[in-house]
């Protein structure tokens, strides 16, 4: 089966934080026993969301191997395996055999068992679910209480500012640096001073929504996919601006 | 690199988030289009022949930027080699958008920044932290540090200072 491995190694060595990182032992690769006895072999572990790599050594510049963690689980090893700190990670899928490993003491190695307990991607998606409902349950108690008392802001549509919190328009890819200048060229546009930012968290996306016809409050992920699209928009318009702006000054101070 | 192929194919046969017979053609120069069954599960992309039950291979979708191709397809393409397209074919418009759209919230990555966006609205909102009934607001994984260090996540990281 093929595997895209030059992008995979790529991303292991990418500046893209570990979840967790250490030496372990491991046994069951090539070139180790597939028991327990001896030392096994020590490699430099990284863990990156539901993929673990092995390296030679922390400086190591091709991943040696990958094991993917998706169903699967993860558990301090039993008895007969005589080595201190072990611990294995099982996958339910048959006729594959566990992969041993063993951390340098007991705080690693408890250490590495949540870690990776905790990697896969349905963990992730679960927690995600969760913030999800309660960012909606938070909207919705935040617009019962102002709906009384803010009848005029209702009517005003569009949004004043990006949230620059926001994730990027491509999978995992970073917005350019030209972004930076967003935050002070919308601060002398149409933004009033001191406009309180959590109200118009609540009002932009509702009223968004509102205009697409669906509630302001949307089901579980289109929520969050549906401001990802009108943020993205509003940033790329944002940014054409700044750029006709920039290439605007660029032709002033050419002699 | 050596990697657990055995699960990876076990994974391929787990419920997708989407699934399409779309032609399907490689980076390589001179690669004609072929049908293929295309099936997103978690952060990889899984390719079958048409008619086998077994993949014929697999995308790792971390990093990679997905790109609508005119007419009515799209591809994939990594950060390293953005040159380095796989190309899609899509039935209609529709569904050309359905697997973009799909395919960029795909990555373990973007579902990180999702989780720490939404954590950072619930605690401006409500002045909670929503991971601590959980036990789990410690976790590296859910950190700010834990994104990429990169223009983005500097801006994130001072956005939050001036809310403080």
């Amino acid at each position: 089966m093929k595997l895209n491995k030059r992008s995979v190694a790529h991303y292991a060595l990418s500046d893209s934080p570990a979840d967790h990182t250490g030496f372990l032992r491991i046994w069951g690769g090539p070139g180790t026993p597939t028991t327990p006895s001896g030392t096994g072999r020590r490699c430099w572990f990284v863990l990156k969301g539901n993929l673990l790599f092995s390296f030679e050594s922390p400086e190591g510049r091709a991943p040696l191997s990958l094991v993917v963690l998706e169903g699967c689980t993860v558990e301090l090893a039993e008895a007969p395996i005589p080595e201190e700190f072990a611990f294995a990670i099982r996958f339910d899928a048959p006729g594959v055999r566990p992969h041993l490993l063993a951390a340098d003491g007991q705080a690693a190695q408890e250490a590495w068992v949540k870690a990776l307990s905790r990697a896969s991607f349905g963990y992730m998606r679960l927690v995600v679910r969760e913030l999800e409902g309660q960012l909606q349950e938070a909207r919705q108690s935040l617009a019962s209480h102002r709906c009384a008392t803010r009848k005029a802001i209702a009517s005003r549509c569009k949004p004043q500012a990006p949230n620059h919190l926001f994730p990027s328009p491509e999978n995992g890819h970073f917005l350019p640096s030209n972004c930076s200048s967003m935050g002070s060229t919308e601060e002398g546009g149409s933004r009033p001073a001191g406009r309180d930012l959590a109200e118009w968290e609540w009002q932009g996306p509702a009223s968004f929504l509102l205009s697409k016809g669906q509630s302001p409050v949307s089901p579980e992920t289109s929520c969050f996919s549906t401001l990802h699209d009108w943020y993205g928009q509003e940033i790329v318009e944002l940014r054409r601006g700044w750029q006709q702006r920039a290439l605007g000054g660029q032709l002033e101070c050419e002699p | 690199m050596r990697y657990n192929e055995k699960e990876l194919r076990a994974l391929s046969r787990q419920p997708a988030e989407l699934a399409a017979e779309l032609g399907m053609r490689g980076p390589k120069k001179g690669s004609v289009a072929k049908r293929r069954l295309v099936k997103l599960v978690v952060n990889f992309l899984f390719y079958f022949r048409t008619d086998e039950a077994e993949p014929l291979g697999a995308l790792l979708l971390e990093r990679c930027r997905v790109a609508q191709e005119e007419p009515g397809g799209f591809s994939i393409s990594f950060v390293e080699d953005p040159e380095r397209k796989y190309h899609f074919e899509c039935c209609s418009q529709e569904q050309c958008e359905q697997w973009t759209e799909a395919l960029r919230r795909a990555s373990y990555e973007y579902m990180r920044r999702s989780l720490i966006f939404y954590r950072n609205e619930i605690q401006k909102m409500t002045g909670k932290d929503p991971l601590e009934q959980f036990g789990i607001s410690e976790e590296t994984r859910f950190q700010l540090s834990s994104l990429p260090r990169d223009g983005l996540s500097a801006r994130v990281s001072s956005r939050l200072d001036e809310l403080d």
